[in-house]
């Protein structure tokens, strides 16, 4: 039973999770300043050079281990990128490189859900994508610290 | 009884999602574990694996508390992280003025 028709009928349905109010440019500001705050970074990193001892912390596990972890080389990796230096990037950590679509993709759902005030993900995507991801991770740490891995070493 | 027009159908239309599946926080798991790189980043991976399985299978709670997890991960990766960065920086100065 409908209490008030007048009410259900010129108001919008409500979408599933938080409801968001307000207007679109207010809604889109979130993924806007991850974007703003990631292409500040790439610019720090690009012009404080990682390549150079004492800019940068060494990686803690690095440190402790002696072993390189999967984001080992990222820090060089984005100073190579800054400058265009695709190949050099590719050397010091294809991990990073491989990501940077999959993170893209996730920022564009998320700001196209944004803008149109709809959920960020309406289905749940094959959980063997992401345990494939996870046995890629767990690979790459392995084998960029084995002797024959060293190509993928940073 | 009613002038209005007739409600739209209570079942929603082909474009209207029954339910959204709750987050998984996979983006979190994979910026950890690239910048910082520690096993809380490893572990929300599997928590985000368990939050699309579950609700794929249709355990709608069981996903709703691996949702949970997967934040509190994310969340103790970023302060693991922050933690892990600040230490690096105090033993690279105690090593530089060593």
């Amino acid at each position: 039973m409908r209490t008030g028709p007048s009410a259900s009928v010129h108001d919008a349905p409500p979408t599933n999770g938080s409801p968001r109010s307000g207007n679109r440019l207010v809604r889109v500001l979130p993924p806007l300043g991850v974007a703003a705050l990631a292409m500040a970074g790439v610019v720090f990193v690009g012009v404080v050079d990682p390549n150079e001892a004492g800019h940068y912390p060494t990686c803690p596990f690095l440190s402790l281990t002696g072993y390189q972890c999967p984001g080992c080389g990222a820090l060089r990796t984005f100073h190579a990128l800054a400058h265009g230096d695709l190949g050099t990037a590719f050397t010091l950590n294809v991990f990073v490189l491989a990501m940077l679509p999959v993170l893209a993709f996730f920022w564009v759902r998320w700001t196209v859900a944004r803008a149109r005030d709809r959920p960020t993900r309406t289905k749940a995507g094959d959980p063997r994508l992401i345990w494939l991801l996870f046995v890629l991770v767990m690979l790459f740490w392995l084998v960029r610290n084995l002797p024959f891995g060293a190509f993928l070493a940073a | 009884m009613s002038n209005y027009p007739p409600p739209p159908p209570p079942q929603g239309g082909a474009g209207v999602p029954q339910s959204a599946p709750p987050p998984n926080y996979l983006v979190w798991a994979i910026v950890t574990t690239v910048l910082c790189c520690l096993p809380a980043g490893i572990a929300s991976i599997v928590f985000a694996t368990q939050v699309n399985s579950k609700w794929q299978a249709g355990d709608q709670a069981g996903a709703l508390k691996a949702s949970k997890n997967a934040k509190t991960w994310a969340i103790v990766s970023g302060v693991l992280g922050i933690i892990a960065i600040i230490f690096a920086i105090i033993v690279n100065v105690a090593a530089a003025s060593a």
